[in-house]
């Protein structure tokens, strides 16, 4: 049974990310950077109607265009079922070519003559809603769930002592990494190689196999470097399947790299999330009831599930109603820890009504209303610590009833994700006889720092330094590891690494311990030395106990086992805002972040991920939106300028304090932390301006509509 | 064609010239017009250029619409500088034009013509790494790595003008590019850490 050292020289302590030279140099080759002999360029022709049908394509005068060696339909008119000709989103790929470069390819595109017949479309959630909408989905534009109700809902709110009554939204957001998809495929007889910027090599592998319809074993994936992903690139995508088409039919490598505008249209988005939330409070400060209905929208024919209440506080009484309301737009996907921060935003905006109603404090509401602790469930007892380093004492009840314009508030909010490991993981270890070591596993590293804890984790089993380890990841030729998605990377690879190099640890043993004059179950490694585990002195250098190998390396498989990780995490995060009452601009001053994750392997790559995760999460909460055209259907804002991503000089002083778990093994950070960032400065700005921001994103606007709604009448 | 040939356009000489095109429609001829305003056409076929990058001279041949970035990263596959907007906002594709940080990507590969080019190969190498991608690594400035050339230029860029900055003038300069991953709170330490950058 493999454990975790109980005095480690590596894990847990801050290694720096072994590819940070490499990056910074501008060394890493990402699939944007390959090239290979003879490569062509593809580009897409993209439907600009967010609904029609396509009635012809002609790819003729694109074929005959300067540099072109491929053009290819995409929407496939010989398909008898006519469903098939339809886009349903603006930017849905209908044909595409490949050519010697990049401007001729995007001619050539222009040359495709299509002819559409336009449709009627749904652009927003209202028109979808709208019972005389156009039928724009086959099974209709609304799906709805089935009522979910716990306890006595009616009952309860007619009993409760305090009850507030909300609407409440988030907004569609889009992942917008910063490398786009797209990849390079290069075709050898019936084999084909992709380098893809993805999250999951294997499972590119396995949807490039269906789409192309051949088999697996004919298809590498590689992925050495990705430039981020946040949940959109852990499928196989329609250009992923184009681009090996036109490599095919060109008989030379394509890459195909996705533009900005494509990649905000057609990869991906965090759906909406809209809600009236009925909630009540007993006599005791207790939350005693939740009653809701929920909709949102995913785009075309995709879901928007969101969880409501957010499960952190215990609420008895609940009941909730969800549609899932289609249009066109593109589907969205999973985004960074999918559904919780709408849930969480929601749910911890009513928290702070109902407090402010009860003229409670807010946190002391929080923690009458909490599960006792549990080592994944530890909200009771990070919320004071937050609370002691955002300085709550000094917070004012509703509203800053300082002078002047400028306003500060205070506000907080839950989290907690799952995590865990994938017991499918495998890995493999090789040891050299020159004392050399690699090991391999087909995980790949989206910028979480996974390759370096691939080598931590060996160089620690190992008792050698990091630079005397391989770690080769990224490869489809490498042990089957799950997608980075999840937060289940550190759970699925790290114990897989450390339970295959005990096992050649252990084979190793067999060959030296001859030599030692002991057992091989007494054999261990430690400060680049092999040796007797109850006699240090009976042992030798870690080369010579290679040397023992003679001619034959030794390659040795492992496979994932419970005992080395778990599941769950919690945390809290606090805000601190001022707020200009008078042009409605927000500043967020500090962000307060308590998070566990289990053992940490990296503590600098760790709080990287709480860094990032909130960064996100400012995004989230006061900048980014897109933005459909109600009439045309159009994205009106696909780009990084409009778009409104935070920017360096929008970031506060960001306080990130990690709670060490060793005993629980590792657990998952990459999603917990960008969860409740949005809901904490929504409630600090609530508590700033004293009046209730129920709408995300907290722009200048959505500000100054909530104050003008507050002097009209009041939203408490 | 001579490959010294400067066929930089300047803004005013482009109003000039569009100015007079608006005005003389129909009255006078290309090369009239062309005689009268000093300015030449190229293109839009593919023309010869001379660029100097990080002092190597290369010549290469491009269409006068391919911007810096895609003839440094396409045609010089030089591609430690990336395409993330490629419009002018984010700053992947940042490199130094005589000394001044540019957008790459929204400045025609002809128009860089006769002035010093650096990109983020050119700063430090594999066994000596400049003191900013130094000071990255250090800090974990850094995660996916796609906006990270572009911040170690307009790092080295402002560090190189003014070599001990206050955090204002850091957060200032670097602005102009944005990451997804949120290593923003690292750039700036590693920006204010970095110690040793010379003058360009």
């Amino acid at each position: 049974m493999a454990s975790w050292p109980t005095s480690p020289n590596l894990i847990g302590k801050p290694t720096r990310r072994i590819d940070g030279p490499l990056k910074s140099q501008g060394r890493a080759k990402y699939a944007y950077d390959i090239v290979r002999p003879g490569m062509l360029y593809g580009s897409v022709l993209r439907s600009p109607h967010p609904h029609a049908r396509v009635v012809a394509i002609d790819l003729a005068e694109a074929q005959r265009a300067p540099g072109v060696r491929a053009a290819i339909p995409v929407v496939d008119l010989s398909n008898p079922e006519p469903l098939t000709h339809k886009v349903l989103f603006q930017g849905q790929e209908v044909a595409a070519v490949a050519a010697d470069t990049e401007e001729q390819a995007i001619d050539a595109v222009r040359m495709i003559a299509i002819q559409y017949e336009v449709l009627p479309h749904l652009a927003t959630v209202e028109q979808g809603l709208r019972p005389e909408a156009p039928r724009v989905f086959p099974d209709g534009n609304v799906r709805e769930a089935n009522v979910l109700e716990e306890g006595t809902v009616d009952a309860a709110l007619a009993s409760a002592a305090h009850v507030v009554e909300g609407f409440y939204s988030t907004q569609v957001v889009t992942h917008t990494s910063l490398e786009t998809h797209g990849l390079v495929c290069e075709w050898d007889g019936d084999n084909v190689t992709a380098f893809c910027s993805t999250q999951a090599v294997h499972s590119m592998r396995d949807g490039l196999a269906r789409g192309l319809e051949i088999p697996q074993a004919n298809i590498r994936v590689i992925c050495e470097y990705m430039g981020g992903g946040f949940g959109s690139k852990l499928g196989t995508d329609n250009t992923d399947i184009i681009c090996a088409k036109l490599a095919k039919q060109a008989g030379r490598p394509v890459k195909l790299m996705l533009d900005r505008k494509e990649e905000h249209l057609a990869t991906g988005n965090r759906p909406s999330a809209y809600a009236r939330v009925k909630a009540g409070l007993d006599a005791g400060g207790k939350i005693a009831v939740w009653d809701c209905e929920t909709w949102g929208t995913g785009g075309a024919g995709s879901g928007a599930g969101f969880p409501l209440p957010y499960n952190v506080y215990e609420i008895p009484n609940r009941r909730r109603r969800h549609k899932d309301v289609y249009i066109n737009a593109g589907p969205q996907r999973a985004m960074r820890a999918p559904g919780h921060p709408q849930g969480c935003f929601i749910t911890e905006t009513v928290i702070d009504e109902l407090a402010d109603r009860a003229r409670l404090d807010p946190l002391e509401l929080r923690l009458r209303n909490l599960p006792a602790a549990a080592p994944d469930l530890m909200w009771i007892a990070y919320f004071p610590m937050g609370a002691e380093k955002i300085g709550w004492s000094r917070r004012h009840p509703f509203g800053d009833p300082t002078p002047g314009p400028i306003k500060r508030g205070l506000g907080c909010a839950a989290n907690r994700w799952g995590g865990g490991g994938s017991r499918r993981t495998q890995g493999q270890c090789e040891i050299f006889p020159d004392g050399g070591v690699i090991m391999r596993i087909g995980t790949q590293d989206i910028g979480t720092g996974t390759r370096t804890l691939v080598k931590i984790v060996t160089a620690e089993t190992f008792g050698l330094p990091l630079d005397a380890v391989t770690a080769e990841i990224g490869d489809t030729r490498y042990p089957f590891a799950p997608g980075s998605g999840g937060s289940v990377t550190v759970g699925s690879v790290t114990p897989t690494v450390r339970v295959t190099c005990e096992n050649a640890l252990a084979a190793l043993a067999e060959k030296v311990a001859p030599a030692l004059g002991v057992e091989p179950a007494n054999v261990t490694a430690s400060n680049g030395r092999v040796h007797a585990k109850d006699d240090p002195s009976k042992g030798m250098s870690w080369k010579d106990a290679c040397k023992q190998l003679g001619t034959a390396s030794i390659t040795v498989d492992g496979q994932w086992e419970q005992g080395l990780s778990s599941v769950g995490t919690s945390g809290v995060q606090f805000a601190d805002v001022e707020v200009d009452i008078e042009t409605g601009v927000t500043r967020v001053r500090k962000i307060v972040c308590v998070q566990d994750c289990g053992l940490i392997m990296d503590r600098l790559t760790a709080e990287s991920q709480c860094y990032g995760g909130i960064t996100m999460g400012i995004g989230f909460a006061m900048f980014e939106h897109r933005l459909l055209d109600r009439v045309t259907g159009q994205m009106v804002n696909p780009n990084m300028e409009f778009y409104g991503l935070p920017g360096l000089s929008d970031m506060p002083e960001i306080d990130v304090t990690l709670i060490d778990q060793p005993e629980r093994g590792v657990v998952g950070l990459g999603e917990p932390p960008t969860i409740s960032t949005a809901a904490a400065i929504a409630n600090a700005v609530s508590n700033a301006i004293g009046a209730r921001i129920r709408h995300l994103p907290v722009t200048p606007d959505n500000v100054l509509t909530a104050l003008e709604q507050q002097r009209a009448g009041g939203t408490l | 064609m001579a490959p010294n040939d400067d066929f930089s356009v300047s803004r005013r000489d482009f109003f000039k010239s569009a100015g007079v095109g608006g005005l003389a429609t129909g009255l006078l001829s290309q090369v009239e017009l062309r005689a009268q305003t000093g300015v030449r056409e190229v293109g839009p076929g593919a023309v010869q250029i001379q660029l100097t990058l990080n002092g190597q001279r290369h010549t290469l041949s491009v269409e006068p619409r391919v911007t810096l970035l895609d003839a440094v990263r396409t045609r010089l596959n030089m591609t430690g500088v990336k395409r993330v907007c490629d419009r002018g906002t984010c700053g992947a594709c940042t490199m130094m034009l005589d000394g001044r940080t540019v957008y790459a990507c929204s400045i025609l590969a002809i128009e860089a013509q006769g002035k010093a080019i650096r990109t983020v190969e050119s700063l430090g190498t594999e066994a000596a790494p400049h003191p900013v991608q130094e000071a990255f690594c250090e800090h974990d400035a850094l995660m996916c790595g796609f906006c990270t050339p572009g911040f170690v230029m307009a790092t080295t860029a402002l560090l190189e003008r003014t070599p001990t900055p206050t955090p204002d003038e850091a957060r200032h300069a670097l602005d102009g590019n944005i990451c997804r991953c949120g290593t923003y709170k690292k750039v700036l330490e590693a920006a204010l850490a970095t110690k040793g950058v010379r003058r360009g």
